[in-house]
């Protein structure tokens, strides 16, 4: 049966050993949205995450995406079916210059062969110059093309950010997964960073899971959010009925019945 | 017009053709064609060190080609011509068997199993008696005959110069096609993966297609020196203490580390340094080792970019010496960097 939905997530479940990180999992994402995932420390967010677009297996369930399933699809299949991933911590080509980094990630954008390489040189010459040009563009739209010559490693955290942001954008997902987009920033940081995201994600027309902790940065951008907490969906809303939601002032604030102080 | 470039390469190329001349004698002429066998060899190892892994078992690979392209001209009447490209494409299709497994684990892991595979592959060849002469020894390997070459002639490569001069074209070309695959794409996918693999697999590249290809790569250039090694000896063994054994994969390493691992070029001045400096160093006897490791100690340590990266050392030191570097690059004022 072909699924209408756009990313269709059901009964998904992770365990490591004996912990069970994510448990029935069921979320229906369609095409164009911006959806939300939050939940506390440890709930198994990224472990969603690294199932949808990363190396993990789930233990049972299913993922769906555009109709295809994608379950423990190895990662560069998933690439390059169309999804792209920020990681949480900087995972970038950290000797490579800014440009280099965005032209590695360009690669499903050149078709290459040991036979093109060795006779055909100046036609992948050109292609490769093309290529140079768009990696340019993009560090240009996500602010970074005034140091495109600097080494990855060598950036302070929030450009790093915004270099992840790049080798993301630069691959033109379907789907773009942002663990954390805004951890470790500054509050000057957070807003231009998800300024430039957003605009960005509505401007190829992407589909989008962000997981963040700030609240305030979750509230501004989703469309609809899930509150995950122990592996569990234990709420799933539009963004501005979210925090009504008795389950998820429970999640946050504690309940009644389970006051610490005591 | 002559470019600065062309010249660069052209000094190298001049003196590879003149030494058989230069030197006069055969005892000369045949390290050399040992240090173009082994820049291959080194150069080859480069290619798997290019996706961040070690192997270990390059010597192995080397002894598949020369062992093939023995037993072919010997038994199977081929002639060198032909044993030459069938003894790469052994050696490759032996590392594409393996790479697939091998290359899930990397790092020390992929080194041990690679080390594990060469010695089994070398006690193989010592101890199969009816194919390879097992502790005799395969001998009576023919040297490649007579070719005709329009424009050249007829050349005989029976003696040591002619012999040279064909490896020389033959490694060339080899390093002529690795060249151009490291400043293609393919260099800059392994790159990457050396860099974080995990990044790589993210952005769509399949990384353990891309480390396999790699490995045969080398594999088959290590077959195809192999072969020149074997008409070159005209006599093969596969004991321990053979050029097949590990020691001589420790050596290309070393080779590799002293002429400098980041450049294509490293490994070549690597192997021409070191060899033609132990042939010098004979002289010093049982203090040569001791020679040759405390220098190479020393380069590794005060030359980070080895032999090769020198001019860039010097260069760098002069910068920081007669050039205020703050004048170039004032501080950055970008309000990002700030930081509370």
């Amino acid at each position: 049966m072909k699924s209408s939905h756009f990313l269709e997530i059901s009964g998904l479940s992770m365990s490591f050993g004996g912990l069970e990180a994510v448990s029935n999992l069921n979320l229906q994402i369609s095409e164009g949205e911006i959806f939300g995932l939050i939940g506390p420390n440890g709930a198994g967010k990224s472990t969603i995450l690294n199932m949808i677009g990363g190396t993990l297996k789930p233990t049972s369930g299913k993922i769906l995406f555009k109709g295809q399933d994608i379950t423990g699809l190895p990662v560069h299949r998933k690439a390059m079916i169309g999804i792209g991933r920020l990681y949480q911590a900087n995972i970038l080509f950290n000797n490579f210059t800014l440009v280099e980094n965005v032209l590695v990630a360009l690669h499903m954008k050149i078709k290459f062969n040991l036979l093109k390489v060795l006779f055909q040189r100046r036609l992948l010459a050109r292609q490769e110059k093309n290529l140079h040009e768009r990696a340019a563009n993009i560090l240009e739209t996500v602010g970074l093309i005034d140091i495109k010559d600097e080494v990855a490693v060598n950036l302070p955290h929030g450009q790093q950010r915004l270099l992840g942001l790049a080798i993301a954008l630069a691959m033109e997902p379907a789907l773009i997964l942002l663990d954390e987009p805004v951890t470790g920033m500054a509050a000057d940081e957070v807003e231009k960073m998800l300024d430039t995201t957003i605009s960005l994600i509505k401007k190829f027309g992407m589909t989008c899971i962000i997981i963040e902790h700030n609240l305030r940065a979750v509230m501004s951008v989703c469309d609809r959010v899930a509150v995950v907490n122990f592996g569990c969906k234990i709420a799933e809303e539009e963004t501005t009925k979210i925090f009504n939601h008795p389950k998820v002032i429970e999640a946050y604030l504690g309940g009644e019945d389970q006051c610490c102080w005591e | 017009m002559l470019k600065t470039t062309s010249l660069v390469w052209m000094m190298p190329a001049v003196f590879i053709l003149l030494i058989p001349g230069a030197f006069g004698s055969i005892y000369w002429t045949s390290l050399f064609i040992m240090v173009l066998i082994n820049i291959l060899l080194t150069s080859s190892i480069r290619v798997i060190w290019l996706t961040g892994q070690i192997s270990m078992g390059h010597a192995a690979f080397m002894m598949i080609g020369a062992y093939v392209s023995a037993i072919l001209t010997i038994k199977a009447g081929f002639s060198f011509w032909l044993a030459l490209p069938v003894s790469g494409l052994a050696s490759g299709l032996v590392a594409l068997v393996i790479g697939f497994p091998f290359l899930r684990v990397t790092g020390i892991y992929f080194s041990i199993l690679t080390i594990m595979t060469s010695e089994t592959l070398r006690h193989l060849a010592y101890s199969w008696t009816s194919m390879t002469g097992g502790k005799l020894g395969l001998s009576g390997i023919p040297n490649p005959g007579e070719l005709t070459i329009p424009l050249l002639g007829t050349i005989n490569f029976q003696g040591s110069s002619e012999y040279y001069y064909l490896t020389a074209v033959i490694v060339s070309v080899s390093l002529l096609i690795l060249y151009l695959v490291e400043k293609s794409r393919y260099g800059l996918t392994s790159r990457a993966i050396k860099e974080s693999s995990q990044l790589s697999g993210a952005v769509g590249i399949n990384v353990l297609w891309y480390t396999v290809f790699n490995f045969v790569t080398a594999c088959f250039f290590a077959g195809i020196a192999g072969s020149l090694f074997a008409h070159f000896q005209s006599l093969l063994t596969a004991d321990s203490r053979s050029t097949f054994g590990i020691i001589s994969t420790i050596n290309f390493l070393l080779y590799m580390v002293i002429g400098g691992e980041k450049k294509f070029f490293g490994p070549a001045v690597g192997v021409a340094f070191v060899m033609v400096l132990t042939e010098l160093s004979r002289t010093l006897q049982e203090y040569q080792s001791f020679f040759i490791g405390s220098l190479a100690i020393l380069i590794v340590i005060k030359l980070p970019g080895g032999l090769i990266g020198i001019p860039q050392q010097i260069y760098s030191i002069l910068k920081n010496t007669f050039v205020n570097t703050n004048a170039i690059h004032p501080p950055k004022s970008n309000p990002i960097e700030r930081k509370l």
